[in-house]
């Protein structure tokens, strides 16, 4: 099931993967760049927002007009900073997503990488919330409808007890202070926890890539600089609680849950949040994998050279003290808890080399379940059975080229976990043993190596740029180095073999740079990629528009609190009561604190729109009732009535009060309740 | 008569490599003795493969000790180590190819590689580390 879905879902990367590797090349390409490129965006966010900060005011009159005088009077560095700020956090939201499923569909998120996958879910629960305090600052209609269902989503949390959704129905309610506070949240608060929240996410990893290369920056904010020019972001019009407008341009990459507020109890909405974060948290180890045998030490063969722990890509290995007394300082461990099982390690390991013929082939360290000298042994008897002119030996990783159903008398594929897990001195082993005409090495393109640094330290080794270096005498004709996208599994496996052997009697690595008309289109491809990015990260901020009320309908919200009368009178106690207590306990009279439940009838037209009974707030229900209700009306006159009994009364009410209206479409029109007065006003 | 001894003067001033070049003085000398007696190619093959392996990982700490230490000659010092490497292979091919070169090709090639990499590059890392 699980890989059924991960089948599909590489599927579905596979034809823009393909075609944006033809245009960016493969180690350009921004998709296999997701993570840094989100860093990135997350950079712009922040530097256009230093440039907005200057100049916003935190006050329920400054916030609208300050925006504005960015977007119309500076609309050439304030204007274009706002809409950078806006479209470079819906851009991290598109890149963000994507590096999360890319990370699931090719199953890099299990095993010992939970800490990394299960670090990230905070980041989108620090991400979301960012970008819903920054609509809300801007105070435009949006941003009131923002406040409205935000505070609707809290409400329903058992934290206040009074509602805070009440605050936004009238200007007057609020405050400049409030708007201290949601900046500070906004520009201070959140982005310290998401700053720390990144690097918890990277630092278990060794080389954390943090920067996307710099062609990716330029496009990216090029991308971003042109969207903001062609469609500047903008507010729609001032924050007014008194009407309700009648759609919305909704920003669904933030705000893709708040429509569902309309239908849907808060608490739905809640519970759905939660799932998908428990889902997301719980998912590697949905089902739990079996962990294959971590590497190993062999004190024997290992002289503490650090090797394997420099190319570790996953922070498995350590040194320590030396703990067997022979002549060396220190010694490699394996942290048995961060091991993938890759081989990396094995691969970089001076003493795995297949020469080693007359002491046991066991290097410092290695496998269990493919150690060195089973790799040896499956070279050996594949070259057995090789036949031919070009006999081919093809080195394949479990997760990139899958060519094992190859059947071919003159090819033999061996599969390893991780190219890099192969030593190179195996390739020298095979040539200068004549035990095959050419080897192949097939692993994951870069960039995209299912390990990491797999491929990249495996071409460093064979360009004897990193150690070990494969030795000179090989000639590097004779192998070729097929770097493939982790989708080759879908390619013809016997087709793919002839092209390898083809580029093998070419003696020439497979050339990555496009020919002829290509090269003149790759710019125009380039522009086109980007272009669209920025085309998907702009046009969900608007698009499709969003209706809170039904074309010609008005909306009523009844809002108050009331304490209702108690349960119980005081009373006085008698004397002898007195006498019964303790002395410090003699307290004159009993008042029962408990209050009566209170019931709210509204009516409209004679029809009953509204009618529930509202428990005191508090542990001894001592506290006020609130009422918080919006009731959507079409537009025109209406007689309405409110009711409501606080003293425990079943029949009839002790304050009401009716009044008739004209509504007109998108009025807002709200019910308190003057505890002065004690009487219901309509405003 | 053996064919490389080790002297003080070799010393690096760390224990570690020290003890590893005696190792590997002694393991050259075993391959010269046997190159005296009849053998074959591809026993001698065996043998150079087990001291390419453990002269490979001698040179990988040696290296790491460099490194850490900030040595300046590193880059100088560590092509000489690959020179030695391919070598080593080079010799294992002859061999193979034709077991009577023998010592003639080890006392030409290896001694006279030991004798220079030990005068230069290890003495001047004796005063970076020692």
């Amino acid at each position: 099931m699980l890989g059924l879905i991960q089948k599909t879902g590489r599927l579905v990367f596979k034809w823009p993967h393909k075609w944006l590797d033809e245009v960016f090349g493969n180690s350009l390409n921004p998709l296999r760049h997701l993570g840094s490129l989100t860093i990135f965006f997350l950079w712009l966010v922040l530097v256009s927002g230093i440039w907005i900060t200057i100049f916003f005011h935190t006050s329920v009159d400054g916030a609208y007009e300050s925006v504005e005088y960015l977007s119309n009077d500076q609309w050439y560095l304030g204007g274009v900073m706002r809409s950078l700020h806006r479209y470079a956090s819906d851009a991290a939201i598109v890149t963000l997503v994507l590096h999360l499923l890319k990370e699931f569909v090719f199953n890099r998120y299990r095993s010992a990488r939970w800490f990394s996958w299960m670090t990230g879910v905070p980041l989108l629960w620090l991400i979301i919330p960012l970008g819903i305090t920054g609509y809300w600052l801007v105070w435009d209609q949006l941003a009131l409808y923002v406040a409205l269902i935000s505070s609707e989503m809290l409400d329903a949390l058992p934290i206040f007890t009074d509602s805070m959704a009440r605050n936004f129905l009238s200007v007057e309610s609020l405050s400049n202070r409030f708007f201290t506070l949601m900046a500070f949240t906004h520009i201070i608060g959140l982005p310290i926890f998401l700053v720390f929240g990144i690097w918890l996410h990277v630092f278990r990893i060794t080389r954390p890539i943090i920067n996307p290369p710099r062609t990716i920056m330029a496009g990216a904010l090029l991308s971003m600089l042109l969207l903001s020019l062609v469609y500047p972001a903008l507010s729609q019009g001032k924050a007014d609680p008194a009407a309700v407008p009648e759609s919305l341009a909704l920003d669904w990459y933030y705000l893709l849950v708040y429509p569902l507020m309309k239908t849907w109890p808060a608490g739905a909405v809640w519970l759905l949040l939660i799932a998908i974060s428990l889902l997301l948290c719980l998912a590697p180890w949905l089902p739990p994998g079996r962990k294959p045998a971590v590497a190993r030490i062999d004190l024997e063969n290992c002289n503490g050279c650090e090797r394997c722990v420099e190319d570790c890509p996953f922070g498995a290995l350590e040194m320590a003290p030396r703990s067997d007394g022979q002549k060396y300082a220190a010694e490699a461990i394996v942290l048995t808890n961060l091991c993938l099982s890759c081989g990396i390690c094995v691969g970089s390991c001076p003493t795995a080399t297949p020469f080693r013929t007359r002491s046991v082939l066991s290097p410092g360290i290695d496998l269990p379940d493919q150690s060195v000298a089973m790799i040896r042994e499956l070279v050996t008897d594949a070259a057995q059975g090789l036949k031919g002119k070009q006999r081919l030996l093809i080195f394949g990783c479990d997760s990139s080229t899958k060519l094992y159903d190859v059947n071919d008398a003159a090819t033999a594929v061996i599969k390893l976990t991780c190219m890099a897990q192969l030593p190179p001195s195996f390739i020298d082993y095979i040539l200068s043993r004549e035990l095959a005409d050419g080897v192949v090495l097939a692993g994951c393109a870069n960039g995209d190596c299912q390990y990491r640094l797999g491929t990249q330290w495996t071409q460093q080794r064979i360009d004897r740029e990193r150690d070990p270096r494969l030795r000179k005498r090989v000639d590097i004709e004779k192998l070729a180095l097929l770097w493939t996208e982790p989708w080759s599994d879908f390619l013809n496996p016997g087709a793919a073999v002839t092209a390898f052997r083809n580029t093998l009697v070419a003696a020439k690595e497979p050339s990555v740079a496009p020919k002829g008309h290509k090269v003149l289109l790759r710019p125009v491809g380039v522009a086109l990629a980007w272009s669209l990015f920025a085309f998907a990260a702009g046009v969900f901020t608007l698009w499709p528009p969003f209706s809170q009320l039904e074309t010609g309908n008005a909306i009523i919200s009844l809002t108050f609190s009331h304490a209702s009368q108690r349960v119980k009178q005081c009373r006085r106690l008698s004397q002898k009561e007195l006498n019964e207590l303790p002395p410090n306990m003699r307290k004159p009279s009993d008042c029962p604190r408990e209050r009566y439940p209170i019931k709210v009838s509204f009516r409209a037209d004679n029809v009953l729109m509204y009618d529930q009974t509202l428990l005191p707030s508090g542990f001894w229900k001592d506290g006020e009732s609130t009422v918080y209700n919006r009731i959507e009306l079409a537009a025109g006159s209406h007689e309405l009535f409110i009711g409501m009994s606080d003293s425990g009364r079943t029949e009839g009410f002790d304050f009401s009060n009716r009044t008739s209206v004209t509504l007109a479409q998108g009025q807002h029109l709200v019910v308190e309740f003057d505890h002065q007065q004690k009487t219901f006003v309509f405003k | 008569m053996a064919l490389l001894e080790w002297k003080q003067a070799f010393s690096v001033g760390n224990a570690s490599v020290d003890h590893e070049h005696k190792q590997m003085i002694e393991q050259i000398n075993q391959l010269y003795e046997l190159l005296g007696q009849p053998t074959t190619a591809v026993t001698i093959e065996a043998v150079l493969g087990d001291i390419h392996a453990y002269i490979s990982a001698h040179f990988a700490l040696e290296e790491r000790l460099m490194r850490t230490a900030g040595y300046a000659e590193y880059e100088n010092h560590k092509d000489d180590h690959e020179d030695l490497l391919d070598q080593i292979h080079e010799l294992m091919f002859s061999f193979s190819e034709n077991p009577d070169i023998g010592r003639k090709l080890l006392e030409n090639k290896l001694s006279d590689w030991f004798g220079r990499h030990f005068a230069s590059f290890d003495a001047r890392l004796h005063r970076e580390l020692g």
